[in-house]
């Protein structure tokens, strides 16, 4: 078979990854200095995995997966299946609850010396102020509210897609933390501008954008949706141009918050399409599936590809953005 | 009907991206390794073979290793149990059932792919016992592995109990290793058959037996349930889709009575206790 691919060769300079490296490019995103502009996406990130692939304290932050206000079990059955350049996925938020966090992750993440966004989740505006309050006083660096998830019945989306119920939270949440505030917006909308400037007119202090699209695939074997869930929540190298999309708009309606771009970003080349698109920074999501050190690769890369581009470097390492 | 291929004529180029994780202490990432063969073991069935002496050294009994397609539109991980290992070659046991594993199945000796791995937890066969393995379908590519490492070891005995759908495809591999092998197709039963037909056996000699099961969900419940009225211990490598392989994503989980857990980093081995299943 020729013109076989490898992505661990790809394209790609020689370049060891784990060697020591100053990194030479921070960004700024609400007040808050990141070493580099590229973090991990919640919900592809788990620190008792990823520990074991590379020093996480090299990323410019660490978003842990969403956290709720006690144990969530996510769904059952089969949770994930393949589409075109992408993943979809249906976990619905599985995870241990705020406290387990609050003595697990989040002082091992501290101690290893990562900067720490804690991803929030919850089925009602109670969970999400629940859990905002316990992570106040916490070691985390910033916060992010996931009012987009796809994969639960209530809260998630149905919160982020309706920009009268998003300010009304974010309204209620801004009250009980001075934290740096991001809300990670979906892209499961019309018109993202609308909950975007709800978000930020309620006191968030940055936007982070895309989560994850909408999407299914059917078994044509026994004609049955693949994922239990039935949809799920599309990501990977598919979604980069719907990321872009969004970004370009929201920066263009909100031309000070700070945002921070998600959605197919695999390489340096892809993050430096977001920071052109407007983004302060970039998180990494599904392309940690295909490869663990994928956010340290991607971080690497454009460490090297802002050299060349000294004026976009410097408006990232004075909190602005290139447009 | 075993098409054999040629070996790969020459060496695969350093895998620089495993010296460099582990040189820092790290499990290594993604990487390229050169396929040496290509088997079309019965149709659909098909056995390839790649150089990974990290893979090789590191392979424990049930792990696996993701490859991944060449193809970039198919950017997930597929999961395979490790069916035998050969100084640093690796090779695999897999059916052709979708478009990502026939990408896998058409590649040639020479080609590259990326593997990730070794990965999950493996077989507990520190006890010295008659270890019962028993398989089902495609689940029987990790007990011939299994039956390669305990075949090293003076302490312990190995029955493998084989259950095909038609062809006996697996038989000559764990044939190499296994002390006995039991196997049967569905004209004639299916695992239960064999361990009822041999019960006596494999029980008999009044030493420890310990079964080690991978298949089918339904076979794997009929095992479990067999093991349990006879109280003996019995570890089951369950299969789930997944995304990451390696525990980040949280994509491939099972009902246990600890709870919802991940097929792939907190098994694919689980006790009969840990899922319930009496």
């Amino acid at each position: 078979m020729a013109n076989v691919t490898s992505t661990a060769t790809m394209d790609k300079p020689a370049m060891n990854p784990y060697e020591a490296h100053e990194w030479k490019h921070p960004t700024v995103v609400a007040g808050v200095t990141w070493k580099n502009p590229v973090g991990t996406a919640s919900g592809t990130f788990q620190y008792a995995a990823v520990r074991w692939f590379y020093d996480v304290s090299q990323l410019g932050t660490v978003c842990t997966k969403g956290v709720s206000p006690v144990p969530w079990e996510g769904n059952p059955g089969v949770r994930t299946a393949e589409g075109p350049g992408s993943n979809i996925n249906a976990v619905g938020l599985q995870n241990p609850g705020v406290d387990h966090y609050l003595v697990d992750d989040l002082p091992k993440l501290k101690a290893a010396g990562a900067t720490v966004i804690s991803n929030v989740a919850g089925h009602c505006d109670d969970d999400y102020a629940q859990v905002v309050e316990k992570l106040a006083d916490s070691p985390a660096d910033m916060l992010e509210i996931n009012v987009s998830c796809p994969n639960v019945s209530h809260g998630g989306m149905s919160v982020g897609a309706d920009p009268d119920a998003l300010y009304r939270l974010i309204s209620r949440l801004r009250e009980l933390t001075d934290k740096p505030m991001i809300v990670k917006l979906t892209p499961n909308v019309t018109d993202i501008t609308l909950p975007a400037r709800a978000a930020v007119e309620a006191g968030a202090d940055a936007l982070s954008l895309i989560n994850t699209v909408v999407g299914m695939r059917i078994d044509v074997r026994t004609g049955r949706p693949i994922i239990d869930h039935v949809t799920g929540g599309v990501s990977g190298p598919a979604v980069l141009p719907i990321g872009l999309a969004r970004v370009w708009q929201v920066r263009t309606a909100l031309p000070e918050v700070p945002i921070i771009g998600i959605g197919g970003i695999d390489s340096g080349e892809k993050a430096l399409e977001y920071l052109y698109a407007g983004a302060n920074a970039v998180e990494v999501g599904a392309a940690a599936l295909f490869d663990p050190i994928a956010p340290l690769r991607v971080a690497r890369e454009l460490d090297d590809l802002l050299d060349d581009r000294p004026e976009l470097a410097a408006k990232l390492a004075a909190g602005r953005t290139w447009r | 009907m075993t098409t054999p291929t040629a070996t790969a004529p020459s060496a695969p180029p350093a895998a620089d991206i495993v010296a460099q994780a582990t040189a820092a202490g790290f499990f290594p990432p993604r990487h390229p390794v050169r396929v040496t063969r290509v088997d079309e073991l019965v149709p659909g069935v098909t056995r390839l073979a790649f150089r990974d002496p990290y893979v090789a050294e590191h392979a424990r009994p049930a792990q696996f290793v993701d490859l991944f397609s060449p193809d970039p539109l198919r950017p997930m991980p597929r999961p395979f149990g490790v069916s035998e290992v050969d100084g640093d070659e690796v090779s695999v046991i897999f059916a052709v059932i979708g478009k990502g594993t026939a990408d896998l199945a058409r590649l040639e000796p020479g080609d590259m792919i990326d593997v990730l791995g070794p990965l999950g937890r493996p077989f507990n066969v520190r006890e010295a016992a008659h270890y019962v393995l028993v398989g089902g379908g495609l689940g029987v590519p990790p007990l011939i592995h299994t039956a390669q490492r305990l075949a090293d070891r003076d302490d312990v005995t190995c029955t493998a109990v084989f259950g095909y759908r038609n062809e006996h495809f697996a038989d000559r591999y764990v044939g190499r290793y296994a002390d006995t092998t039991l196997s049967i197709d569905e004209s004639e039963g299916n695992v239960i058959t064999l361990l009822d037909r041999h019960e006596e056996a494999l029980l008999g000699s009044g030493g420890k037996v310990t079964i080690l099961s991978c298949g089918p969900l339904p076979m794997m419940k009929a095992v479990a349930s067999w093991a349990a009225k006879r109280d003996l211990p019995c570890q089951l490598s369950m299969e789930q889709h997944m995304g990451c392989g390696y525990g980040t994503c949280v994509l491939c989980t099972v009902d246990t009575v600890d709870g919802r857990l991940k097929v792939c980093s907190d098994g694919p081995v689980f006790t009969r206790e840990q899922l319930g299943w009496e």
